[in-house]
């Protein structure tokens, strides 16, 4: 090998370069106290998902949607046979809660995923394609992003009639991408730059190849710290779209519970009903803000607290 | 009566590596109407000595030990009131990195007028914005370009503002901080004469901080050549530029390209510079010394006069 | 001047925008699965209205036409008719929008200037208590669920301790009475708006609180801060002349970015305090099928997105004159 080609020879980042930095990331995580908190706020709404599929199990009258006490059939206070008491129709409403963290982890997760995978395509393409298909799926991004989703998601269930609760996360999933494919692109112009993608270039890569092999892997610890935005996102407005009546009626979520609370008119005399949906819908979105700040420090070397002087 | 007379300055920051001291034992003297020239590499301590001068060091930073007498009073004894007054109106300071020395959003003209307003109660807005006048014809910024904001002034003028601004108040003393390392060599050259003549003019005493001994060399009666915190040599401007004695002054002139003279090939010092938290016991520069003596390693270097005003920090000389 | 040209750059990318905006709703009320004739006009009219309806939105002619006369009506102020209340579409939205702008401009501005505000003295007391207190109520309140809070207020404040009314924007008493001058029905639409302003004010504001924060830590690292404590200037004049308005910009551009979730807020207070605005128009139209007025409604929401937008910008512009010139 000549002189000139071992120059050429420029060294690409390890194949998975954001494995070692998450382990680096992970110990700095640690310290924050934020984060940890947040995290574990988050365990705690995981294992109720987990435990949502208990209380059927115990007894049917514990069904969420469908399980009736034969003994009750309004509203009642907290008692031991209903540790946070029932709603209108008899049902046992700590399941419901338990049910409702189940559903929103799969709301925020699943639309959280689709949108940052979307946006990170999108991303991706428009910060390596430039000119005239960055320009469009720009401006594309600005028009959706004015958009305010929970009116979008009423006026689309205007028009088809109910929705089920995939429908909705896809829906809220097409209205979030814009946010996270601006960040991407950036990234990605920013990368598009660095020799090691010159070298590729050179070498006779063919872009998808780039893109795939050289790009993604350093814009996705990136992505993964947006997820976590989008999920609180998503939670709360399919948590309003219930709410507001609209949500998939097959469904037990908090905004639903809500939603009955309102409407029955027992939300002055029943606190027990009241209270837990709200505390967790504001617990859980505190939770992921918490955990997206310390993935924050993480992934901004500037704003580590160890770093500041004063 | 010498103007600043800097007794054993000794600088220190406290970092999360350690506490380590920025500068050391530094002393020097200047007169009314001189002007000094500190060089040295980056991290050197040139722009902390600066700073520790007007009292600006960032809160991780203090003086630990020395005096700095400026006109007979000792600036470490006084209060954050005392000093606020001297800043700007006895000592200005022209920054380094200037780009980003003026605030965005306020029009130039009345930044400049605010430095006046500040000292002088009894000057009115319209009083002050017709100094600024002046002072912008004395640098050479036309008058119209008063109302303008910094990000509508080339490199250039936005150096010169920032000489205006520091001459608002007829300091006594200004310190210029790599004043022109962000321009282009031509307007770099225009700006040091104008300098020049604003010093005679004015009978302003200038310390010069640069990296680049040759525009120290232009600009400066003395010069001081700072390494790792340290004053290692010291002298009259020919002495130094043209005799250096010290071995890491000889390395530095011969890091640079001359034009007239032979044709050498520039020679970069290797190594790095020590490191402050753990200072070396001997002398600092010994690890790149071209010429380290037997005991340089393990004993400080003592202060050798060489001619008249010239010193160096040095063993071997 | 930079400005007009600016604003009106601005003005044309907006109009653009809402364009593909009434035109997407076009086709999916045309489009969608379903009659669309349904979703135009009222079942339960005449067949004469109905006809002549049906003639007046051209829905029986091509698609292209249709879209045509679509555009046309919108200029011209035609909604159709509302299935719900029975009048022209216009009238009610017209009715309802200075309620919710309000409401709306009314909560922005408050939860802006206090949380610059609170956001600039959280950033003085960095790492100290006072600092540590309002970050954390910042983040709380911010991540509250808006309906549920508004719930609460509703039943802490009016129904137990009866302070305010439960819903609503006026009292019937006092606007009848033909005696009632301007102030009194003034203080009494003020009166109902002390809850719902509450409820958006409070999620609001924290998100600028922290922006201006950190804002304020990033600005005075910067070097002309460092110039203005060497020209002797006091610590109290350096933070608020010269740190602050640089430190106040990136609150304003995050305005601008939340507007669409502001207005998702003012939507869901409307609806929770009974407050006569477009947000809760939509919302029932939805819930009754009432095609025309669900449609127009979300149009006129549309256009105050931009609206606020195109002013957030100009306003950005103002302040920062390294965009003017």
């Amino acid at each position: 090998m000549t002189n000139a080609e071992q120059k050429m020879r420029v060294k690409a980042p390890a194949r998975f370069p954001w494995f070692e930095s998450f382990l680096e990331g992970w110990s700095i995580f640690k310290q924050n106290l934020l984060g940890k908190i947040g995290l574990s706020l988050l365990v705690m709404f995981a294992l109720m998902a987990i435990c949502s599929y208990i209380p059927p199990l115990i007894n049917p009258m514990y069904n969420p949607m469908t399980g009736v006490d034969p003994d009750i059939l309004g509203c009642t206070g907290p008692s031991w046979k209903h540790w946070l008491g029932t709603d209108f129709m008899g049902r046992d409403i700590l399941s419901q809660l338990l049910a409702g963290a189940r559903v929103a982890f799969m709301v925020g997760v699943s639309a959280a995923v689709m949108s940052v995978a979307l946006g990170t395509a999108v991303g991706m393409t428009a910060g390596y394609m430039g000119k005239f298909a960055d320009t469009v799926l720009m401006r594309l991004a600005d028009m959706i992003m004015v958009m305010p989703t929970l009116l979008v998601v009423l006026l689309l269930a205007a028009v088809f009639g109910q929705l089920n609760i995939w429908t909705i996360v896809l829906i809220i999933a097409l209205f979030r991408w814009p946010g996270v494919s601006r960040i991407i692109r950036g990234q990605t112009l920013t990368l598009k730059q660095r020799p090691f993608v010159e070298a590729a270039k050179v070498a006779g890569a063919s872009h998808m190849r780039i893109i795939f092999r050289h790009i993604m892997p350093n814009v996705l610890p990136l992505a993964f710290l947006f997820m976590t935005f989008r999920v609180t996102s998503a939670i709360i407005t399919e948590a309003a779209l219930a709410f507001l009546g609209f949500g998939d009626p097959g469904t037990v979520s908090w905004g639903m519970m809500l939603q009955w609370v309102w409407k029955t008119g027992n939300m002055f005399q029943a606190p027990y009903w009241l209270l837990p949906p709200g505390i967790c819908i504001s617990l859980i979105t505190l939770s992921f803000y918490m955990l997206g700040r310390a993935m924050d420090e993480v992934l901004d070397p500037r704003l580590r607290k160890e770093d500041q002087t004063d | 009566m010498p103007l600043l007379n800097v007794k054993n300055l000794t600088v220190g920051y406290n970092t999360k590596h350690g506490s380590l001291k920025a500068v050391d034992g530094v002393n020097f003297t200047l007169e009314e109407g001189e002007s000094l020239g500190f060089v040295g590499e980056s991290g050197c301590g040139k722009t902390t000595m600066g700073m520790a001068l007007m009292g600006l060091l960032p809160p991780n930073g203090s003086v630990r030990e020395g005096q700095i007498i400026f006109e007979d009073k000792d600036l470490l004894e006084m209060s954050p009131e005392q000093i606020r007054r001297v800043r700007w109106r006895k000592i200005a300071m022209i920054f380094q990195a200037a780009m980003n020395a003026l605030n965005p959003v306020q029009r130039v003209g009345g930044q400049v007028a605010e430095a006046m307003l500040v000292h002088d109660d009894s000057l009115g807005e319209e009083e002050a914005m017709v100094k600024v006048e002046e002072l912008f014809d004395l640098v050479g910024i036309p008058r119209d370009r008063m109302i303008d904001y910094p990000h509508q002034y080339s490199g250039g003028m936005k150096q010169r503002a920032v000489i205006a601004m520091a001459l608002a108040c007829q300091p006594k003393l200004i310190i210029a901080d790599e004043p022109t390392t962000a321009l282009d060599v031509i307007v770099q050259d225009q700006i040091l004469e104008e300098m020049k003549q604003l010093q005679k003019e004015f009978n302003l005493s200038i310390i010069f901080i640069s990296h680049d001994i040759s525009i120290v060399a232009d600009m400066c009666h003395d010069i001081g050549v700072m390494y790792a915190g340290q004053l290692v040599e010291y002298g009259p401007r020919e002495a130094v530029f043209e005799s250096p004695v010290h071995p890491y002054t000889k390395a530095l002139l011969s890091s640079f390209p001359t034009l007239t003279g032979e044709k050498t090939d520039l020679v970069p010092i290797p190594g790095e510079t020590p490191n402050l938290v753990t200072p070396p016991a001997g002398c600092r520069f010994c690890d790149r010394c071209t010429q380290p003596g037997t005991t340089c390693k393990t004993e400080p270097p003592e202060w050798v006069a060489i001619s008249g005003e010239h010193k160096a920090l040095c063993c071997r000389c | 001047m930079e400005l007009r040209r600016y604003i009106t750059g601005r003005l044309m990318q907006i109009t653009l925008i809402f364009f593909v905006i009434l035109t997407v709703l076009f086709l999916l009320f045309r489009l969608a699965p379903g009659d669309p004739v349904t979703r135009m006009v009222d079942p339960d009219m005449t067949q004469e209205d109905s006809d002549r309806l049906i003639a007046e939105l051209g829905l029986d002619q091509p698609l292209g036409v249709q879209y045509v006369i679509y555009v046309k009506n919108f200029f011209m102020g035609r909604f159709g008719y509302s299935f719900h209340y029975g009048e022209p579409v216009v009238d009610i939205i017209w009715s309802r929008l200075p309620n919710t702008v309000l409401l709306f401009t009314t909560s922005i501005i408050l939860s802006a200037l206090v949380g610059i505000f609170l956001g600039k003295i959280a950033s003085w007391h960095k790492g100290k208590k006072l600092d540590s207190f309002m970050t954390l109520g910042a983040l709380v309140t911010h991540t509250l669920f808006l309906p549920w809070l508004a719930l609460l207020l509703i039943w802490v404040f009016a129904y137990k301790l009866g302070w305010f009314p439960i819903t609503g924007m006026i009292s019937e008493e006092v606007w009848l009475d033909p005696e009632s001058g301007f102030v009194a029905k003034a203080l009494d639409v003020m009166y109902h708006m002390v809850l719902p302003l509450s409820t958006l004010f409070l999620i609001h504001f924290g998100a600028y609180l922290l922006i201006m924060r950190s804002s304020m830590l990033e600005t005075l690292k910067e070097d002309y801060i460092l110039t203005a404590r060497a020209k002797g200037l006091e610590e109290k004049t350096i933070r608020n002349h010269h740190a602050a308005p640089n430190a106040a910009l990136p609150v304003v551009t995050s305005i601008g970015l939340s507007l669409a979730f502001s207005i998702n807020g003012g939507a869901l207070t409307e609806t929770v305090f009974t407050w006569p605005g477009i947000g809760r128009e939509l919302v029932s139209a939805v819930s009754q099928n009432d095609y025309p007025l669900a449609q127009a409604s979300f149009l006129l929401i549309a256009i105050v997105v931009l609206l606020s937008n195109l002013v957030v910008d100009v306003l950005y512009a103002y302040l920062d004159p390294r965009i003017r010139y």
